[in-house]
């Protein structure tokens, strides 16, 4: 081939740079085939076909009334791959069209677990060499014995190497029929063994999908710690994009994969699909795969211990080798001096940390101390139980991120405030203290002046509990200089995360610690006097604008419901505050107000999932339609944030159980948000004879009319709605 | 301070490292969004950018003409069909080739001329995108891969050319046009109700 008329060539057009004599070969079938053919055709002939079928069965004679195995199979030219069911970025599943005499049923194609095989950018789903496709075959009960029948089938697939080709035939298979079944001696077993491969649902094999992008699958295969090549592939296509890397990773408790959404997020249905591996079975690697429903949930333990093995022939070693190397920095011990620079940005980070806007406000209530006159003997033992409690919170703190890092969890530092009953927590306390600066409460009978009250032994846990609240309230203000630190600090051992950490607490501590055994620095301060109680109740408003910032926190982790439950949190509280001081009456009030009020809050504050489980996706009626098209019942739920009482039906009745039927129903969950205007749920609204929210209707799967529910609702009736009966 | 710089550095690695998502090769555009911004040669030779068809409706076709799937629609004059009736309706229509010089599909600008004659297709422009930089940054995967840009630059519709993912040209029947079905949303005044589909066909032949 010496020039290329590419121009003219359809099929043949990769002459030119192909040197593999199989694709030499391809080619020239194909350029045979074009020139053969007057136009370009989407058949083109060709003397060699890249894939070789026939019909086997494991039956040399059946008997009426038995269901019996054949396979198809697909013997295919090296280099060149056909698909499985879902085919991945490109391609088409292998079909069969069955004629068969009256009575006899042939069942659909059973897909032996595919291979990922990656061309270019894209990751193909299919099979290369042999392959048997087993098919289940039904003889009716009137066969007549001695008799011979034919079952044909029309195939057609799609074989592709770099190029694609349409291929189809018309299979045939002679099954004599007798009053005794029996074996084929060549075929019984090979069919037996295809069947046994087929992948299966395992009992004790489960699975979750998390929500994110990637989404994390996790899969409680057992032994997955000693498979390679291990990889999730959706029955669907559209879900799961096919060509990113799966970052697969192994543990105990089994195997989990970083998944790719397509069109749409992971996390909120079901998601089907095989796990796919290579296991050792008398000493030869095979490939087995195991069917998976994952369920919406949180990731399974023990899924995420070490990256998966992976063959040396791995085809998809480029795209996940190069991908993991990246995700998991090899991370050399520090040299000596290395480690030095670390502690000492450490340090200054700590120092710095003091003037953050998150600190400050804790740090300014101890300042006020010595304006109330400690005495200098206390002042040092407060500077001491200061520096302690800094230290203790700090090293605590690392102590925990080890071990969490140990059981394999991807943290950073600041995970304590993700963690949502740690930011309610801290809100309310700041929250308080903000009341407590302002009078409007006072701890302990009698105490008449802030200064004295700190002054007095009690402010001995105050000086140790100033230092970890101030710890914990700095999180957020990570100083440039500790980031670089702690960031080292997590790739390095368990001793060097805690001195780096030590470094830090010292650097945070010695400030404030050194104020108080400094009787100099104390003289600065003015006496005290009236102004005390001003600058008291000034620093109440950094306290509120730090318990602010962390309802917004909080906001962001639980949504909305997060928001609500805390607030009406700081007013019981307030209330039970006060209420505490007129009486035991006006006590009793007051804790059974918060506990009325707690019933109702306690999961977003706590963060139990609430709408998290619940996942939806906005209510259009098309997508009812198309959803209802698809074979699945839908819920749809009208609300709106200004209506109480759909708030009241959503706290009480869409529990994780709703969230539980759902997923096992396969019910789609729909929310029309009516907080702001939207004519097409108001029209909708209007169909259903309703002026307003809640509206929740249920379309059944089988298809039809939605059933409108009351407007108040209970968790038992949505359960029997949504699971029928 | 060369300890300290090296630490530096360390550190910057790492947080460079973490920062880093998974390598992506084909960029995903979302429906709804801004159409990328391309600047390709065309069968003419001439260089075309996606700025001069502003205010106009685009349909772009990513094609190869030696894949079985483009040639259903194709042979049985499918394609040409809607083409037509793009044209009828005012629409810009632009095919994209993506092949990689020496992979199937590739055309060079006569040929592309050539191909569009022997098809009898209705183009505004071939563009030939051998290097693949404008398939990658429409995420194109697979041909025939159709994506409606509005006059605003905005993408209403990408994906399949239709729901049967098939090259059994009997397929044809009865199917459902994504860009026809777009159509009549837009002539209905209503948004285009399936506006993203999963494509099927022939992986686009990017070099590899």
């Amino acid at each position: 081939m010496g020039t290329c008329g590419r121009a003219a060539l359809a099929w043949g057009s990769s002459a030119c740079m192909r040197v593999s004599m199989v694709r030499f070969a391809a080619l020239a079938v194909l350029l045979l085939g074009f020139f053969l053919s007057p136009s370009v055709s989407a058949q083109p002939l060709s003397a060699e076909r890249q894939v070789q079928a026939a019909l086997h069965s494991s039956r040399a004679a059946v008997a009426p009334g038995e269901r019996f195995t054949i396979v198809l199979r697909e013997t295919i030219n090296p280099g060149w791959h056909t698909y499985w069911r879902n085919p991945g970025d490109s391609g088409e599943p292998t079909r069969l069209t069955w004629t068969l005499p009256t009575g006899w049923r042939a069942g659909e194609i059973r897909w032996p677990a595919p291979e990922a095989v990656p061309y270019a950018m894209l990751v193909n789903y299919g099979y290369e060499g042999e392959v048997l496709f087993p098919v289940e075959i039904t003889v009716p009960a009137n066969a007549r014995p001695g008799s011979t029948v034919t079952l044909s089938a029309a195939a057609y697939w799609l074989v592709c190497s770099d190029v694609c080709v349409p291929e189809d035939a018309t299979l045939t298979l002679s099954v004599p029929v007798a009053a005794q079944g029996r074996d084929d001696p060549e075929w019984a077993a090979r069919v037996g063994e295809a069947v046994a491969n087929i992948p299966r649902r395992q009992d004790g094999v489960n699975a979750t999908i998390a929500t994110g992008d990637p989404a994390r699958l996790s899969v409680s295969l057992p032994n997955a710690i000693a498979s390679r090549n291990i990889r999730f592939f959706p029955f669907e296509r559209g879900v799961v994009k096919a060509a990113p890397a799966q970052h697969a990773r192994v543990g105990a408790g089994g195997a989990s994969f970083s998944l790719t959404p397509d069109l749409r997020p992971l996390g909120a249905a079901p998601l089907a699909g095989l796990v796919v591996y290579e296991a050792q079975e008398g000493g030869a690697w095979v490939r087995r795969g195991v069917e998976i429903e994952a369920a919406p949930g949180e990731a399974i333990a023990g899924t995420d211990d070490q990256a998966a093995a992976m063959s040396d022939d791995y085809l998809l070693a480029d795209i996940e080798g190069g991908a993991e190397a990246a995700s998991t920095p090899a991370a050399a011990e520090m040299t000596g001096v290395a480690l030095l620079a670390a502690l000492g940005l450490a340090f200054l980070g700590g120092l710095i940390l003091n003037i953050m806007p998150c600190v400050l406000p804790v740090l300014s209530v101890k300042a006020l101390q010595f304006a109330g006159g400690v005495q200098s003997g206390d002042a040092r033992r407060h500077g001491v139980l200061y520096f302690a409690g800094v230290m203790v919170t700090f090293l605590a703190l690392a102590v925990v991120l080890i071990a969490l890092r140990g059981a394999g969890e991807a943290v950073g530092w600041g995970f304590q405030l993700q963690a949502p009953w740690v930011t309610s927590l801290l809100a309310l306390l700041f929250f308080l203290i903000g009341l407590n600066l302002l009078s409007v409460f006072e701890i302990g009978a009698g105490a008449q002046n802030v200064g004295s009250r700190l002054a007095s032994r009690g402010g001995d846990m105050g000086a140790f509990f100033t230092g970890g609240l101030a710890v914990i309230a700095a999180t957020p203000c990570t100083a440039p200089f500790m980031a670089g630190a702690i960031g080292a600090a997590l790739t390095q051992s368990a001793l060097t995360t805690l001195v780096i950490f030590a470094a830090l607490g010292l650097g945070f501590a010695l400030p404030l610690t050194l104020l108080h055994f400094a009787p100099g620095l104390q003289k600065l301060i003015p006496k005290p006097g009236a102004w005390m109680e001003r600058a008291k109740n000034v620093l109440a408003f950094p306290m509120f604008g730090a318990a602010v910032w962390l309802v917004w926190v909080l906001t962001e982790q639980s949504g909305s419901q997060g928001t609500i439950a805390l607030l009406t949190l700081f007013v019981s509280v307030t209330f039970l505050i006060l209420s505490s001081r007129w009486g035991r009456v006006w006590l009793a009030i007051g804790v059974l107000q918060l506990a009325i009020a707690g019933a109702f809050i306690w999961r977003p504050l706590v963060g139990v999932e609430t709408h998290e489980v619940l996942v939806s996706e906005p209510w259009s009626a098309a997508r009812v339609t198309e959803l209802q098209g698809e074979g699945r019942a839908v819920f749809v739920n009208f609300t709106a944030a200004w209506c109480v009482t759909c708030k009241v039906n959503e706290v009480a009745a869409f529990t994780p159980r709703l969230a539980d039927a759902f997923a096992g129903t396969n019910t789609a969950y729909l929310v029309g948000d009516w907080t702001n205007r939207d004519e097409a749920i108001a029209a909708e609204l209007a169909a259903r004879g309703r002026a307003g929210v809640p509206l929740y209707l249920y379309y059944p799967a089988d298809g039809g009319e939605p059933r409108v529910l009351p407007q108040v609702l209970s968790e038992s009736l949505l359960l029997e709605t949504v699971q029928g009966e | 301070m060369l300890s300290k710089r090296e630490f530096l550095l360390a550190g910057a690695a790492v947080l460079a490292l973490a920062a880093c998502g998974p390598a992506a090769n084909v960029d995903h555009v979302a429906t709804g969004a801004a159409a990328p911004a391309f600047s390709v040669t065309d069968a003419t030779g001439a260089v075309r950018t996606l700025a001069e068809f502003a205010g106009q409706n685009v349909i772009l076709e990513w094609t190869n003409n030696g894949c079985p799937y483009v040639r259903k629609h194709y042979d049985a004059g499918n394609m040409q069909a809607l083409q037509r009736d793009a044209a009828a309706r005012g629409w810009t229509w632009l095919q994209v080739i993506s092949s990689a010089p020496g992979e199937q599909g590739f055309l060079d600008g006569p040929g592309a001329l050539a191909r569009v004659q022997t098809e009898q297709a209705t183009v505004t422009a071939t563009l030939l995108d051998g290097d693949g930089v404008m398939g990658r940054a429409y995420g194109a995967l697979n041909t025939p891969q159709m994506v409606m840009v509005n006059g605003e630059g905005l993408i209403i519709y990408q994906g399949a050319i239709d729901d049967r993912p098939s090259a059994r040209p009997e397929t044809l029947e009865g199917a459902t046009n994504y860009v026809r079905a777009a159509w009549a949303d837009l002539e209905a005044g209503r948004p285009v109700q399936i506006a993203q589909t999963t494509p099927y066909g022939c992986g686009v032949k990017y070099a590899a």
